[in-house]
């Protein structure tokens, strides 16, 4: 890369510079994109300033009813659950396919190509699609039921997991593992006491940081009618009820900031 | 084993212990809330008249997958049509410039309030001098990028359409808030671990804060707050199909519709395009990427 950077300003006129390029590419993105929106009609519909102004006035007089509390910590348990239960699902996906992703347990240079080829592209369809289009796929297929958002979870994360843990795997530093592979270990041994526990602190961090991610997702599921909190906050959005929305709002905000809290703490401490 | 431990270099294992505990105490809690919720999803589903793990699933699965590729039915699909294509195209170039708008919007953003999210800028070592003013603003941003981050796109997506009428813009303010909290965190960890040492050679030329601001942090930062930028896209035109769902405009929408419709050969169609959509923005964002570095 220094290389050619170097190249490029020994032959080149600056004018050219590599992120000079990028900088104009960025901006013409932008001004194409704004192009796009129409500029015909108003942006703002009508009675949608004053919709604004009665949602941030119902801040101020939060639905803290027994009922509406009750509601609200049982569906937050219910997308803990989906998160969780999804996450769980995930790993099973991710680690497997994350270790032979990696193409560290075979030394035979044509059962490693396949093997890491197919598994890649298994990982990347995966990710490709998200979670939410997922469930409703799911849904579709197999009915309303948890199993399904837990499935919609899992697929997407497992892919984003097994990618990352491929990554992981292969970045682990070559000495120790030499001096295993000297002892006469095998590359199925060398993974097994040597690559995964150098890696399993990374891995187990990124997992908790995905934990986070997981409760967002999870709280979207009831987008096509699987409960949770983003259900509650649809039917208080659907009855105007915005007083209820905020209740729900913040428990969603307090969960994240929780888990976030909580991952951050459990992280730290991996890496020092 | 700790007992062991603590005989033969017992300072040492004072010092480890806390540390130790409270990973094994998140292990402990995570391997209880694992268990209590596989029995609640799976209890959950148990209130169904058909059981999730029977025959009559695995048929309504077939039926599906059959649904979507056209098969059995008396009508051409819509994916061997030319026509349907090109409507579905427009609908996929629609949705690319709401994850562009989006985008935009975060980095705007993220960038106007990103060093004021810096601990160090505001009342660590870079800062010229420390005052309740500046640490209140660092607490204000700092709790922006919460909240915009905590809630998810979709659910920006339900609140906007309150105010802003249909099309590309809800979508994109929606996908733009949510990636704004997120850039703007990632942005300001970035300033926090800095090298210092340009910065404070500046600041003994006697740079203000806005100086040090715009000549020492902005040129260090901006190549990888960029690279964030692009990670960001990748994720941001997966997301752009589903706060279509909500916001008129784009994939989306056409996906809800046909979904309720039982258009399952459009929603097949309307499939693929997502995947080229995705495919395309994953290859685009690697190669700038790499321009950036």
């Amino acid at each position: 890369m220094t290389s050619m950077t170097s190249r490029d300003s020994a032959q080149k006129p600056k004018l050219l510079e590599s992120r000079r390029v990028l900088t104009l590419i960025l901006l013409a993105a932008f001004i194409w994109s704004l192009l796009n929106l129409d500029w015909t009609s108003g942006f703002i519909h009508s009675g949608g300033i004053s919709a604004m102004g009665e949602f941030a006035s119902a801040l101020f007089s939060l639905d803290l009813s027994t009922d509406t509390l009750t509601t609200a910590i049982s569906a937050s348990w219910t997308t803990v659950a989906y998160a969780v239960a999804g996450l769980t699902l995930a790993l099973l996906i991710g680690i497997p396919l994350g270790a032979i992703g990696s193409g560290v347990l075979t030394k035979s240079s044509w059962v490693k190509v396949s093997s890491t080829g197919v598994t890649r592209f298994t990982l990347a369809f995966f990710r490709s699609i998200h979670e939410l289009v997922w469930a409703w796929l799911f849904v579709a297929a197999i009915g309303l039921s948890p199993i399904a958002a837990v499935l919609a979870l899992a697929i997407p994360y497992g892919g984003i997991l097994g990618r990352i843990y491929a990554e992981l795997l292969q970045d682990v530093p070559e000495a120790p593992l030499q001096s295993l592979r000297s002892t006469g270990a095998s590359e199925w041994r060398v993974f097994w006491y040597g690559r995964l526990p150098m890696a399993l602190p990374d891995m187990l961090s990124y997992t908790f940081y995905r934990l986070e991610c997981g409760i967002r997702s999870a709280a979207i599921m009831s987008f096509v009618g699987l409960g949770g909190l983003g259900h509650e906050l649809r039917i208080a959005l659907d009855d105007l009820a915005y007083q209820q929305v905020w209740t729900y709002l913040l428990f969603l905000i307090g969960l994240v900031v929780i888990v976030d809290v909580w991952s951050t703490m459990v992280r730290r401490r991996l890496s020092e | 084993m700790t007992t062991i431990e603590g005989t033969s270099r017992p300072t040492a294992t004072r010092f480890t212990w806390p540390r130790v505990t409270f990973i094994r105490f998140s292990m402990i809690t995570m391997m209880v809330l694992i268990a209590a919720s596989w029995v609640f999803v799976l209890n959950a589903d148990g209130a169904q008249s058909h059981s999730i793990f029977s025959m009559h699933t695995v048929n309504r699965f077939k039926d599906f997958l059959s649904d979507l590729l056209g098969i059995g039915s008396s009508s051409t699909p819509a994916f061997a049509q030319w026509s349907e294509w090109r409507l579905t195209g427009h609908l996929a170039y629609q949705t690319l410039a709401m994850s562009v708008l989006a985008i935009g919007f975060a980095a705007i953003f993220a960038l106007t309030f990103f060093m004021f999210g810096a601990r160090n800028m505001m009342m660590g070592d870079m800062a010229p001098y420390s005052s309740w003013f500046w640490r209140a603003v660092f607490f204000l941003v700092r709790g922006l990028f919460v909240v915009t981050r905590a809630i998810p796109e979709l659910i920006w997506a339900m609140l906007i359409i309150f105010v802003l009428s249909p099309g590309l813009l809800p979508g994109a303010v929606a996908l733009g808030l949510h990636n704004a909290g997120i850039l703007g965190k990632l942005s300001s960890e970035i300033v926090e671990g800095l090298d210092q040492r340009p910065i404070q050679a500046l600041r003994s030329t006697g740079a203000g804060r806005f100086q040090v601001m715009v000549y020492g942090v902005l040129p260090q930062a901006l190549p990888r707050f960029v690279t964030y930028l692009f990670y960001r896209w990748e994720v941001i035109i997966r997301t752009a199909i589903v706060v279509g769902f909500v916001s008129a405009g784009g994939l989306g929408t056409e996906f809800r519709l046909s979904m309720s419709y039982f258009h399952f050969t459009t929603v097949a169609l309307l499939l693929i395009w997502y995947l080229i959509l995705v495919l395309s923005v994953d290859i685009t964002a690697s190669y700038l990427r790499r321009l950036a570095r």
